[in-house]
């Protein structure tokens, strides 16, 4: 099954790491990265920009709406996602112990539908944003 | 809990505490004492707990308990504590209650007030700085005065004026209507973006950067664009900040001297940061209010878009820099886009637009630095030597002083050629 891994934390808080613990982060996912990719459970990852960047559209009757910032404000923000495929749920939870805990929050969620590329054969498609 | 994530978590929620006991109190200083209180109990009882689930409300109740302790302290014979300050539960976690009343709208009322008080029309510039970067971000007495190569008791007596001046100026507390927030918030972009500037082209010593600066100014410009996302002069100046930012590894030799833009090594800028910067600019100009950070952010991403120094849209800088003149008129200004204007139309033309800003800019070591590399473009080689001379005169740093000298030698070895 597909899962995705949605990852909360505050923006605040990030903003307020040390270059090392940023370092240290970092150096979670890359571990995260390598043993799911080793053992095949590792799907997609996307990592959001600050929500400073984000625009959120609504409709009101017949007019689209454009407002700034996210949608939610809230103390933790959506940080970015994982897609998992694991057996199991339980499997999913194991997965994801080694990502950073000390700090926000990870929910993981099955995923009911899914398109897009070929995550298990096809090549690795990279997109940084620049 | 690691120990070093907890000094952490307080530095993240600084900002935001700070600024709620700075309306409970209506006094930066105490609100300062208090916070650095409550966070020395924060050690302790974090540390054998597990964190609050909100370290904030956490803090500003055990904050505002403590600061209500040294009032009375204080006027333990006068009088005592005001009525609307009793003390609220101290327990552990006795943040569950305080969390729902704290709606998004009063933290940003409180950090926009915080700032703006920090950085006050009444205080000088280097004042709102340091205080700034004291009372917001946190900073040390000893790591500000080390940013701006000053001793650490200077530092503490100019932070304590600024804070004297403040409380002398008795600002009113009253809520700011529409006219009086946006003059808050250019008042606040302005000032952080004097922090990021003093960090980016420090203005005397040995470096040229100092990245902790920039670093604060853009985590002071992150904070406000979070609250603020619909203040577009905001997202400008974040964009404005991290593009700039991006190129500070291309910005010195690896033996320390400064690189101009021209001469920079472009695969070094960090793209990430001018993606970054490029969406928030075009979030912003979505509202089509354009001012000068969004105008300057805007000629900042015009240079970052050109893969090579030649590539650069010159004739977009000119309608830039002519669309900020008009709107934030100044001879720095007019000086950069003379600069455009000699790659448009040629240095002849350019030092024409240079004679009117003689005034105003004889100090300026950049004006001579310009009109200098105008008249060597234009073969008047002793005449760019004795600008260079100039500039070398009222440069401030090493590292301009070492580019200079070295433009100086080279007109010298060309004219013995």
């Amino acid at each position: 099954m597909l899962f995705s891994v949605l990852i909360y934390a505050s923006e605040d808080f990030i903003d307020a790491l040390t270059p090392d613990e940023h370092q240290e982060l970092l150096k979670k996912h890359g571990t995260f990265h390598e043993q799911t990719k080793t053992n095949k459970n590792f799907a997609a990852a996307a990592k959001l920009m600050s929500t400073g960047t984000a625009v959120t559209i609504s409709r009101e009757s017949d007019e689209f709406l454009v407002t700034d910032g996210p949608f939610a404000e809230t103390k933790e923000q959506f940080m970015g996602f994982y897609l998992l495929d694991c057996p199991s749920l339980e499997e999913a939870i194991d997965a994801v112990k080694i990502l950073p805990l000390d700090h926000g929050r990870i929910e993981v969620r099955p995923i009911e539908y899914f398109e897009g590329a070929d995550f298990k054969n096809a090549e690795r498609l990279v997109i940084d944003a620049s | 809990m690691q120990s070093g994530l907890l000094s952490t978590h307080l530095r993240a929620a600084r900002p935001r505490v700070l600024a709620a006991l700075n309306r409970v109190f209506g006094d930066i200083d105490l609100a300062e004492d208090a916070f650095q209180e409550a966070s020395l109990r924060a050690l302790k009882s974090w540390q054998r707990d597990s964190l609050p689930k909100d370290p904030v409300a956490w803090l500003i109740v055990a904050g505002r308990n403590t600061g209500i302790d040294l009032i009375r302290k204080k006027s333990r014979e006068t009088l005592t504590a005001p009525e609307n300050l009793e003390p609220a539960f101290d327990g552990a976690h006795p943040e569950e209650g305080l969390t729902q009343s704290l709606d998004q709208s009063v933290y940003r009322d409180d950090i926009l007030r915080l700032l703006f008080t920090c950085c006050h029309p009444v205080l000088r510039k280097d004042q709102q700085i340091a205080l700034s970067l004291k009372i917001v971000a946190g900073l040390s007495v000893d790591e500000i005065a080390r940013a701006f190569l000053v001793q650490p008791k200077t530092m503490e007596q100019r932070i304590t004026r600024a804070k004297k001046r403040l409380q002398a100026a008795k600002l009113p507390y009253e809520d700011p209507d529409a006219k009086a927030r946006a003059d808050r918030f250019s008042a606040v972009a302005n000032a952080i973006y004097l922090i990021f500037n003093e960090g980016y082209s420090a203005s005397q010593g040995p470096q040229l950067i100092r990245e902790t600066l920039c670093e604060e100014a853009i985590r002071l410009a992150r904070l406000l664009v979070r609250l603020f996302p619909e203040a577009p002069e905001l997202r400008g100046l974040l964009a404005l900040c991290l593009i700039h930012h991006s190129r500070r590894h291309a910005r010195l030799s690896p033996n320390g001297e400064a690189v101009t833009l021209e001469d920079q090594d472009r695969s070094t800028w960090d793209r990430k940061e001018i993606a970054e910067g490029n969406i928030l600019l075009e979030a912003a100009l979505r509202r089509a209010t354009p001012g000068p950070f969004q105008i300057e952010a805007a000629i900042a991403a015009t240079q970052a878009s050109a893969l090579r120094f030649e590539e650069t849209d010159w004739a977009e800088l000119d309608r830039l820099y002519r669309a900020l003149q008009h709107v934030r008129p100044s001879p720095v200004v007019a000086l950069n886009r003379a600069v455009v204007v000699a790659k448009l139309k040629g240095p002849k033309e350019a030092l024409n637009l240079l004679v009117q800003l003689e005034g105003p800019l004889e100090r300026y070591a950049s004006y001579h630095t310009v009109k200098a590399a105008f008249l060597a473009e234009l073969g008047r080689t002793s005449q760019a030597q004795q600008a260079y001379e100039v500039a070398l005169s009222h440069a401030g740093t090493e590292v301009e002083r070492q580019h200079l000298q070295k433009k100086i030698d080279e007109l010298k070895n060309s004219l013995e050629d």
